[in-house]
C-alpha cells in the first residue's frame, strides 16, 4: 500500500460558475401536459419576451423535468441567474392560458438542492 | 404584533367572490407569506362610489391557513386604498379610520406632494398601469420618507401584459433614482392565486425596479411590518389623547413616553 | 444600471485531503462540530446490495423527539442542565422557525443555548448579546450566546436568575424543538421524555431509503489529485456530479443537445450500478461518525470501485453551521460536506457554505 496522504487545503471563494434553481410549474389547465423540450422553449421565450435576442441567447439547461409533477431543475450561469429567475417570475401564460413558476431553491451547488431541510414535514 | 421580517404582501385585491379571496389568502401562506392585506379600492371621482367598513377578516375562513414552514396561521388584514384626482377627495373619516391600512394613489403631481407632505396615510401607490403622468421630486418623497410613508410597487400588471410591465419596470426605476431605495414596498396586487408569487421571487425581481439585495428583501419584510406599525400608531393616535385625560399623573407621563417612540419607532425602522 | 443583474451571492467551498491513517486528521473534529445534520447520502459506486453492516449503521441512528410548545427556559432549568446538558452529546433546535424571518434557537452539545431573535424580542429580553453578522442598513436580529457550562451562569447566581427572568417573566419564548441525545446504552431518551413530559413529545426515527442506480458514469478519482489538474476532475465538477447522480438527472448530454448539456466530467469510467443510500431527520454527529467508521471497512474486502462519498446536509435554518458559526439564509441555508473514501483509507472532505455563513473550519 502507498504512503498515507499529505495533508492539503483548499479554499475556494465563489468558485462555482453556475447557479442552480429548483422550480415548479402551475398550468391553470390541469389536463395540459407539457414536455422537457416545450417547458424549454416557453423559457426561451420568457427570456425573449423581457430582455430581447440576447436574453433568449444565453445558455441555461433543463437538468431535469418530471412532468407529472411539473417540477424541474435548471443549471445557468452566474451571470444569467437574476435574468432567468426575474423572466421565470414574471411569466404569466403559457399558450395563452394563466400559469406561474415558481423558485423554491436556488444554490450555487447542485448538491445542495437534493438536501433540503425546509422540505422537512414531521406533521 | 408580527415579528420583525417575516414576509408580508399586503395587496391582495378583494373581490365579493369570497371563495376565490379564500383561494388567493391559502396560495399566500403556502408560499410563505405570514401576513396578508385585503385590499378595497375606492375612487371618489367615480360617482357612487364610497369608503365604506372593511369586511370581517373572520368572516372569511373558519380556520386560517397555516403558513408554509411553520406552525402559525397567517394573518389577515384590511386595507384601504383611496385613489385621488382632487385634494378634497381625501378626507380622514371614521370609516377610514376602520382599515389596519390607508394607502393613496394620487393621480396629480400636486396630490402626489400633499400625500407625501400631508395626508395622513401609511402608504402611497406609484403608477404601474400608465406611464408616471408626472416627476418624482426630492422634497415630497424625502417628505414622506421623514414621515415614514411608504411608496409601493405592485406587480400584478407586470406579470399580465407586457406593455403594463414596460410602464412597471420604468416607473420603479424612476422612484429608485429619487428614493435610493429606501422606504418601498414591494406588493402583488392579485387577484387571482396565479398572479401571486413567492417571498424569495419577489426579493430577486426587486433588483429589476432598481433595488439593491438587501433593499428588496426589506420591501417583502420589515418594511411591510413598518407600515402596519405606522397604521397602528396612525390608528391609536386619538386613542391615546383620550386616555391620557382620565389617568392620574405618574401614569400619564409613563403613556405619553411610550406614546413619542412609539412614531420615532416606526420611523426609525424604515431607514 | 444593470450592471447588479449579474452579480451573484458569495459562496465557499473548503476541501481537505489527508488519510484515515494520518494521527493529526481533523475529520472527526469536523463531523462532531457540524452540529444540526438533517440528511446524510451514501453512494457506493458498482454495488448491489447495502452491505449488512451499513445497514445495521443506519438502523442504530439515535431516535429524536419533536416537542411541542417548549418554553425556552426549559432549557435552563437546573435538573435538566445537571441531568441532561453537562453529561454531553445533547442537540436541540427550533422546528418549524425561518432563521431569516423568526426567532431561531439552538443548544449545542458544548452546552450553549443560542437565542437568535429579532430586534423587538432582542431589546424586550435584555440580554447581553450582539448584532447579527448578516444585518442589512440596521441590525434587525440579534444572537444571544448562553454557555450554561460557565461558572457566572451557575443555578443559583445573580446572572443565571436574571435570564430565568428575562425569559420566563419578561418575554415568554415558546418553540417547537427538535431534541435528541446521543447516549451508547441508548436510555438518554426516557430522561428526555420524563423531563418534558407535561409536553407534548412525539418520538421521530430517521427516514431511510435505498436506490439502486443502473449504467451510471462515474469520474475516475485519483486520491492524490485532489485539485483535479490530470488524474481526477476538480471538487466542483465531483460535486456537481453527486448532486446529478443523487437527483436522478440524466449525465449523458452533447454539447450540442438542446434540453441539457450536462456531462459526466472527464476522466470518467462506466459503472453497471451504484447505491444511494439515505436518512433524514435530525442526525446526531456521533451516528454520521460510526457511519465513516463503517464505511472505512468497506474496503476491507476486495472491491470494484477504489471510492465511495458520504454527504451530509446541514439544517439551512440553524443558527450555526460549524461550531459556534453564525449561519443564517440569504437566497438559500446550504451548509453541507461531502466526504470522498478512498480504498487506501486516504480521504477528501469538501465543506461548503452560502453567503450568510462563515468559512468552514
Amino acid at each position: 500500500m502507498s504512503q498515507p496522504a499529505l495533508y492539503e487545503r483548499l479554499v475556494f471563494k465563489n468558485a462555482s460558475v453556475y447557479h442552480y434553481l429548483k422550480i415548479y410549474l402551475i398550468l391553470d389547465n390541469d389536463d395540459r401536459k407539457i414536455n422537457a423540450v416545450y417547458f424549454k422553449q416557453m423559457i426561451i421565450s420568457a427570456l425573449r419576451d423581457l430582455y430581447g435576442e440576447i436574453g433568449a441567447a444565453f445558455p441555461f439547461d433543463v437538468l431535469k423535468f418530471e412532468e407529472d409533477t411539473l417540477t424541474a431543475v435548471l443549471r445557468v450561469y452566474n451571470s444569467g441567474l437574476v435574468k432567468l429567475w426575474t423572466a421565470l417570475t414574471l411569466l404569466g401564460s403559457y399558450q395563452s392560458e394563466p400559469c406561474a413558476v415558481h423558485v423554491t431553491q436556488v444554490s450555487p451547488f447542485l448538491l445542495a438542492l437534493s438536501g433540503n431541510s425546509r422540505e422537512l414535514e414531521l406533521d | 404584533m408580527v415579528n420583525m421580517a417575516v414576509f408580508i404582501d399586503l395587496n391582495i385585491s378583494y373581490t365579493a367572490d369570497t371563495k376565490k379571496l379564500q383561494n388567493i389568502i391559502e396560495t399566500a401562506a403556502h408560499l410563505g407569506y405570514s401576513t396578508v392585506a385585503i385590499n378595497h379600492v375606492v375612487d371618489l371621482q367615480q360617482k357612487k362610489q364610497e369608503i365604506g367598513k372593511p369586511k370581517c377578516v373572520s368572516e372569511l375562513f373558519d380556520r386560517l391557513p397555516i403558513v408554509q414552514g411553520k406552525s402559525r396561521p397567517i394573518k389577515v388584514l384590511n386595507r384601504l386604498t383611496v385613489v385621488v384626482s382632487e385634494a378634497s377627495h381625501f378626507r380622514t373619516t371614521n370609516e377610514v379610520k376602520s382599515y389596519d391600512i390607508v394607502a393613496v394613489f394620487p393621480k396629480t403631481e400636486k396630490l402626489f406632494h400633499a400625500a407625501c407632505m400631508s395626508f395622513d396615510v401609511d402608504i402611497i401607490c406609484i403608477a404601474v398601469t400608465e406611464k408616471q403622468p408626472f416627476y418624482f421630486k426630492r422634497p415630497p418623497v424625502n417628505g414622506a420618507i421623514d414621515r415614514g410613508v411608504f411608496f409601493e410597487i405592485s406587480y400584478v400588471a407586470a406579470i399580465k401584459d407586457s406593455t403594463l410591465r414596460r410602464y412597471t419596470i420604468s416607473n420603479a426605476l424612476s422612484l429608485m433614482e429619487t428614493c435610493k431605495g429606501k422606504n418601498v414596498i414591494v406588493s402583488s396586487g392579485a387577484e387571482k392565486p396565479l398572479e401571486l408569487r413567492g417571498p424569495y421571487d419577489i426579493t430577486n425581481l426587486g433588483l429589476l425596479f432598481g433595488l439593491s439585495e438587501g433593499d428588496a428583501k426589506a420591501a417583502v419584510s420589515t418594511n411591510c411590518r413598518a407600515v402596519l406599525l405606522h397604521g397602528e400608531t396612525r390608528k391609536t393616535a386619538l386613542g391615546i389623547i383620550h386616555t391620557v385625560k382620565t389617568q392620574p399623573t405618574a401614569e400619564r407621563q409613563e403613556e405619553e413616553e411610550e406614546a413619542v417612540p412609539a412614531v420615532k419607532r416606526a420611523k426609525r425602522e424604515t431607514l | 444600471m444593470f450592471t447588479n443583474l449579474e452579480k451573484c451571492p458569495r459562496n465557499l467551498l473548503v476541501c481537505e485531503k489527508s488519510s484515515l491513517l494520518n494521527d493529526k486528521s481533523r475529520h472527526a473534529t469536523h463531523v462532531a462540530k457540524h452540529f444540526f445534520n438533517y440528511k446524510v447520502s451514501v453512494l457506493i459506486p458498482e454495488c448491489g446490495i447495502t452491505p449488512s453492516g451499513l445497514k445495521s449503521v443506519f438502523n442504530s441512528f439515535s431516535k429524536y423527539y419533536l416537542l411541542r410548545n417548549l418554553p425556552v427556559y426549559k432549557l435552563l432549568e437546573e435538573e435538566f442542565l445537571e441531568k441532561v446538558v453537562k453529561k454531553g452529546s445533547l442537540y436541540a433546535l427550533s422546528y418549524k422557525t425561518r432563521i431569516d424571518q423568526d426567532n431561531t434557537f439552538a443548544l449545542l452539545p458544548s452546552g450553549q443555548v443560542i437565542l437568535s431573535v429579532d430586534k423587538d424580542t432582542y431589546e424586550e429580553l435584555g440580554l447581553e448579546g450582539k448584532a447579527s453578522q448578516y444585518n442589512h442598513r440596521q441590525p434587525m436580529r440579534y444572537v444571544v450566546t448562553l454557555d450554561m457550562t460557565d461558572k457566572s451562569l451557575a443555578p443559583g447566581g445573580k446572572r443565571y436568575k436574571r435570564v430565568m427572568w428575562a425569559l420566563q417573566e419578561k418575554v415568554q419564548l415558546t418553540s417547537d424543538f427538535l431534541m435528541a441525545r446521543y447516549s451508547i446504552g441508548g436510555n438518554g431518551e426516557d430522561l428526555l421524555q420524563s423531563i418534558f413530559s407535561q409536553y407534548s413529545c412525539r418520538e421521530l426515527r430517521p427516514s431511510m431509503s435505498t436506490q439502486s442506480l443502473r449504467d451510471l458514469l462515474c469520474p475516475s478519482l485519483d486520491p492524490t489529485d485532489l485539485h483535479g489538474d490530470s488524474r481526477s476532475c476538480d471538487p466542483l465538477q465531483f460535486l456537481e456530479w453527486l448532486g446529478a447522480v443523487t437527483m436522478d438527472m440524466s449525465c449523458n448530454n452533447e454539447a450540442s443537445s438542446f434540453v441539457s448539456t450536462y456531462c459526466c466530467p472527464e476522466p470518467q469510467s462506466s459503472a453497471s450500478q451504484a447505491l444511494l443510500c439515505t436518512a433524514v431527520g435530525l442526525l446526531l454527529p456521533e451516528d454520521i461518525h460510526s457511519l465513516l467508521e463503517e464505511l472505512r471497512r468497506y474496503f476491507d474486502e476486495p472491491r470494484f470501485t477504489s471510492w465511495l462519498s458520504v454527504t451530509v446536509h446541514g439544517f439551512a435554518d440553524s443558527p450555526v453551521s460549524w461550531g459556534a458559526t453564525e449561519h443564517g439564509f440569504h437566497k438559500g441555508g446550504e451548509n453541507f460536506y461531502t466526504f470522498v473514501l478512498f480504498k487506501n483509507q486516504d480521504y477528501w472532505l469538501h465543506m461548503a457554505t452560502g453567503t450568510n455563513d462563515g468559512c468552514p473550519p
